[in-house]
């Protein structure tokens, strides 16, 4: 498992490397000083695990990841940060605390390991889109969640926003739904209309509606409303 | 309890001394009187004196009670004390002559004598007044005085500044790596951040602590961060040797580095410098921190904290030196920050 460790200061690095070492199962392919090295690395050295700090100088580990389309698997690392262990708290992400303590370290490999492991089965897509089992990091003010596209039901656009419906929650990221709909692999989502991509797998029931238009539930109570042209193609996918 | 203990001590006290003096007075007898006379007069002082005393307990005081004035301003109550004490001294008259009546101790009025025992009964009561409220009115001022000095330390204690836990753990966890990389520079460090660590505990004990103490706390401050930071962060000092004598509120300056490293040089990916200088003028001690970055005002998150750090410090200055301390913050250009507190000798 590739790793690339993301920090800003040289001996919190070398510091996990030397925890690290033990673990032959982890490779560290380099190390990131901060956001925007990190970006190039993570292009060019396609890593499979971040350790990421969240206070950086620039960006902080978290704009990192929302400025990434899929991420990998990501620890965090912080010395103590209030805003950054109540978003760890909601959602039980997976950081470490800084010094970090060799038998949490242990706890958090294994998992991991455990976890990848179990998705090696799982097809990968050839191309660059994004598919069911990919991950994506959204943040929304204090909470954040890594989300498996496979559990979005429903992308809303609002202004300058896309409104995420998954689980009971409706968080907002800052992107725009053109951008959005080029990465989603169209095999499970589909462009309903102009403010609207819906994941298919979550259809529950399908009316036709106005000026043939269609109306489609998702299973979780949404109605989304298909524009007549997107009616046409989204028929013509839906039979056999 | 204690005032209720209070209370009635003075008033046994009181009414006691004015009854053994009576009695003292009868015996030496100036007025020369007869035997019977003297008795006569004895069972009236035992009569009126328990009578004084209750009416001022169960009349006079509770009126004060029952009409709050305590809490009425002095030149509107005295009227109506004056009042009530004219009231209760012919209350008392009527039922001390009713009962000296009926006891058959006296079988005419001879209104001199009636003047003389209502003038009495007055200015005794005018006393006994005047030490309830008296008593009532500095108590209240010490509790206002005691209840504003604590207000005030509590106030100081909250803006105390603490050291940021962040800066401990990050200090930590770059020694365990300098541990196995350059173990000397490993045991200075923990004993620099074990400085710093005491220096702070201090601070809830102690107002001031002497400029010299606190530079060489900033001193192991900016070393520690010197070893986060390497090569990113610059510090360069320009003290002056008459600054020694002078005090500061405890890890003030300490505070205000952090603040210069925390807004200005974390956020600097190539880093910054830091200058602390020192400078005395006219006995005013002037100092001075100059870090790169830049100072935003405006736009704040709502639950960002920043700016609170230095909005203690100006309530600190203010709580300890008054109007004689001062404080500002500013850019001194689109490079730098500039920080300066200006420190009377004395407090």
């Amino acid at each position: 498992m590739k790793a690339l460790i993301i920090d800003d200061e040289r001996l919190a690095r070398k510091e996990l490397t030397n925890l690290l070492q033990e673990y032959q199962e982890i490779e560290i392919v380099g190390e990131a000083v901060n956001a925007e090295d990190a970006e190039e690395k993570i292009k060019s050295l396609k890593p499979d695990l971040l350790f990421l700090d969240i206070q950086m100088p620039g960006k902080t580990g978290f704009e990192l990841l929302e400025s990434l389309d899929t991420v990998p698997e990501v620890v965090f690392t912080t010395a103590y940060d209030e805003y950054a262990l109540k978003a760890f708290d909601f959602n039980a992400l997976d950081y470490l605390l800084k010094p970090i303590e060799p038998d949490r370290l242990k706890e958090t490999v294994t998992k991991i390991l455990n976890r990848d492991s179990k998705e090696e089965a799982t097809t990968e897509l050839p191309a660059q889109k994004l598919g069911p089992s990919d991950r994506v990091f959204v943040k929304d003010g204090e909470k954040c969640w890594f989300v498996k596209l496979e559990n979005i039901r429903l992308f809303e656009s609002d202004g300058n926003y896309i409104k995420i419906y998954f689980e009971n929650f409706k968080p907002m990221i800052h992107k725009s739904l053109n951008a959005l709909d080029e990465k989603l692999d169209d095999r499970s989502f589909f462009r309903a209309s102009r403010k609207h991509i819906i994941n298919l797998t979550w259809v529950e029931s399908i009316e036709s509606w106005f000026n043939g238009g269609l109306m489609v539930v998702l299973r979780g109570g949404e109605k989304v409303e298909v524009s007549r042209r997107q009616a046409a193609r989204f028929k013509e996918m839906m039979s056999l | 309890m204690k005032k209720r203990r209070l209370y009635w001590t003075l008033q046994a006290t009181g009414w006691g001394i004015y009854l053994i003096a009576n009695l003292i007075g009868l015996a030496l007898n100036p007025q020369e009187l007869s035997e019977a006379g003297i008795r006569l007069s004895r069972i009236e002082l035992f009569i009126h004196t328990p009578l004084l005393f209750a009416v001022s307990h169960w009349f006079i005081r509770q009126v004060i009670l029952k009409r709050r004035w305590l809490e009425i301003n002095i030149g509107r109550i005295v009227p109506r004390v004056l009042g009530i004490i004219v009231v209760s001294a012919i209350l008392v008259l009527a039922l001390s002559k009713s009962i000296y009546m009926l006891a058959g101790t006296i079988e005419e009025f001879q209104s001199p004598e009636l003047l003389l025992s209502l003038m009495t009964y007055t200015i005794f009561y005018i006393l006994w007044s005047t030490f309830y409220f008296l008593y009532h009115f500095l108590e209240g001022n010490t509790r206002s005085l005691k209840y504003e000095a604590a207000m005030n330390e509590m106030h100081l204690n909250q803006l105390k500044s603490q050291l940021n836990p962040h800066f401990i753990f990050n200090a930590l966890n770059s020694m365990r790596a300098l541990v196995d990389e350059e173990p000397s520079k490993a045991k200075i460090a923990i004993t620099q951040l074990s400085n710093i660590l005491r220096n702070s505990l201090i601070t809830d004990k102690k107002r001031v602590v002497s400029f010299g103490d606190e530079l060489n706390t900033v001193r192991d401050y900016l070393a520690l961060e010197s070893i986060r930071f390497e090569e990113r962060l610059r510090v360069t000092y320009n003290i002056d040797p008459a600054s020694g004598g002078f005090e500061v509120p405890p890890m003030m300056v300490q505070t205000l580095v952090e603040n210069a490293i925390k807004h200005g040089i974390s956020k600097l990916m190539a880093g910054g410098v830091i200058e602390v200088s020192s400078q005395v003028i006219d006995s005013v001690l002037m100092l001075k921190i100059r870090n790169s970055g830049q100072l935003i005002n405006g736009i704040k998150k709502p639950n960002s904290r920043s700016g609170v750090g230095l909005v203690n410090t100006k309530e600190r200055l203010k709580l300890i030196y008054g109007e004689n301390a001062s404080f500002r913050i500013y850019n001194e250009n689109n490079k730098f920050v500039v920080t300066k507190v200006k420190i009377p000798h004395r407090i």
